[in-house]
């Protein structure tokens, strides 16, 4: 008896393994060079299930180099570190901060580290 | 030993993630149609002035007068956040067996150095930290043990979310606190039954003969006394069981009178239902139909009826089925009623290779291949992206209400969480 694996969202795996030359005239000198071509998801998200993504409205945040309808990645996993950019709750609305050297006096809840600000530039 | 993890209301949870302006108030999901709520937060259940079990054109007034919020249910969202975190638990071990969209059994057998309460805690942590939903963590030897555990780390404020029972003296203690209502898979009728005689607690119901358990409450009754007594009989599964009957059956937005517009309805669960049969590589051999009007309305005749069919050479092929189909309902139909809902059920399920053909039919007379096409198409481009034309294109005359359904944020780059700012 097979069993299905239920709910599970599956990745298509990446074909990209070198094959027999599907050239008809001189085979491809580059058969063995083939390598899997570049795949934004495995270069810009490192813990894929704590990753997030979040559209910005606005440009109030253009002082850290963010701008109106562009894209944050963010990812819950990571431990920010002093500098990092963040996005924070502060008294229930997102901020986005670098985060402290010292947190004290200020109080407020990562909600994740921005990793990437994605901009379309069309 | 298993560790048991539970999402703390799960729903509200994940709508809570990304809306931190909710964060500590009162939240509450609706049923599919809005007719009543299926989930509440711990805020929510603390009101406990509003009877949250009654329909929701009830309550609705009083909900909004608390400043309660609430949220159509949202599928999508909750599925991919479950799949989120039992992605996270994988990785706490090999075995884990995903027992609901918010609840898991992870096998510790072998791989567990440190304490007990620190893994515990461990994965506690990360699940909130990564995706931003809380989870209860309970440890014990069996299942049963593990489960209660769970609800002691939720109910009991000082164990904050993670409780453990690993020696006697812990089981005995977490036995006597719980009452028959809390031991999981005791009944409602075997609850009324203990109380006749006195039990009131698990503890009081594992010092029971076991003769008396076995002969009263058959071989479940005597599974859960011993896995409470510390001996473990309810077997570990990675792998769901094929399902028996695949059936759906959903509450139309408005009422709706005519046949075309219910042969869409009912076109379209069938399609539902014929994708969920192949992916288990199953046919089926029974399809029923059934109608129903408003049995609550005081105003409108009433109706109901259902038609089971027998299908020649059994298939899971979508036309078939929902010519069937589509056959079954008109012989049910009966036109002057309002109806509510329609509903079908696909049974007599069967693995595909062992499909018989008759003397006139053979089983490859429909290719499987265009099934094949239609589902990756699906699959790739969105649900019911082709299909049966009889689903027609009206889908939003009779689809559910879902008014205040959130976004889909993490399925439709359209739906991203918007972060507002001046």
């Amino acid at each position: 008896m097979e069993y299905l694996e239920t709910g599970k969202i599956k990745n298509q795996a990446p074909k990209h393994k070198a094959s027999v030359s599907k050239q008809t005239g001189f085979p491809s000198p580059a058969t063995h060079y083939m390598e899997p071509s570049i795949d934004l998801n495995k270069e810009l998200v490192v813990h894929k299930d704590a990753t997030f993504y979040v559209r910005v409205s606005g440009d109030g945040w253009s002082e850290f180099s963010i701008l109106d309808r562009d894209v944050l990645i963010i990812d819950k996993a990571l431990s920010p570190k002093a500098g990092n950019l963040v996005l924070i709750v502060q008294q229930g609305i997102f901020k986005v901060i670098h985060f402290p050297v010292s947190n004290r006096g200020t109080s407020f809840t990562v909600w994740g580290s921005i990793t990437y600000i994605i901009h379309c530039s069309l | 030993m298993i560790a048991m993890v539970d999402c703390n209301s799960f729903y509200a949870s994940c709508e809570q993630v990304f809306r931190p302006d909710l964060w500590g108030k009162p939240v509450v999901v609706l049923s599919n149609n809005d007719g009543c709520i299926i989930a509440a937060n711990k805020e929510a259940k603390a009101m406990t002035h509003i009877a949250m079990f009654e329909p929701m054109f009830k309550i609705k007034d009083q909900l909004i007068k608390n400043k309660v919020t609430f949220f159509s249910s949202n599928y999508t969202l909750y599925g991919e956040m479950s799949q989120r975190v039992m992605n996270i638990l994988e990785t706490f071990s090999p075995s884990i067996e995903v027992y609901s969209i918010d609840e898991a059994f992870i096998d510790l057998t072998g791989i567990v150095h440190t304490p007990l309460k620190e893994y515990a805690t461990r994965i506690k942590d990360t699940v909130v930290l990564h995706t931003g939903v809380p989870v209860g963590v309970g440890i014990a030897s069996t299942k049963v043990l593990a489960k209660l555990a769970n609800k002691i780390s939720k109910k009991v404020e000082k164990f904050n979310y993670v409780c453990v029972i690993d020696t006697d003296e812990k089981r005995i203690k977490a036995l006597k606190w719980a009452q028959t209502k809390d031991v999981w898979g005791l009944g409602k009728k075997h609850q009324a039954r203990l109380k006749k005689i006195g039990v009131f607690t698990a503890y009081e119901f594992t010092q029971l003969p076991l003769a008396w358990v076995r002969k009263e409450m058959t071989v479940v009754g005597e599974r859960l006394w011993r896995e409470l007594r510390g001996e473990s009989c309810i077997e570990f599964r990675n792998m769901p069981k094929s399902k028996k009957a695949i059936g759906t059956s959903k509450s139309f937005g408005k009422k709706l009178e005519d046949l075309p517009r219910i042969e869409e309805a009912c076109a379209y669960y069938i399609s539902e239902v014929a994708e969920v049969l192949r992916a288990q590589k199953s046919c089926a051999t029974y399809i029923q139909v059934f109608v129903t009007t408003n049995r609550y309305s005081d105003t409108d005749k009433q109706y109901s009826n259902s038609c089971t069919i027998t299908i020649s050479v059994p298939t899971n092929n979508t036309f078939i089925l929902t010519q069937q189909a589509r056959k079954a309902l008109q012989r049910i139909y009966k036109p002057g009623y309002r109806y509510k809902k329609v509903g079908v059920n696909l049974t007599g399920l069967i693995p595909q290779e062992y499909v018989q053909g008759n003397l006139f039919e053979s089983p490859t007379l429909y290719d499987k291949r265009l099934m094949n096409v239609i589902d990756a198409l699906n699959h790739k481009f969105g649900k019911a992206t082709v299909g049966s034309a009889l689903v027609g294109t009206r889908v939003a005359q009779w689809e559910l209400v879902k008014k205040d359904r959130s976004k889909r944020y993490t399925t439709q780059w359209d739906d991203l969480l918007e972060l507002k700012n001046k």
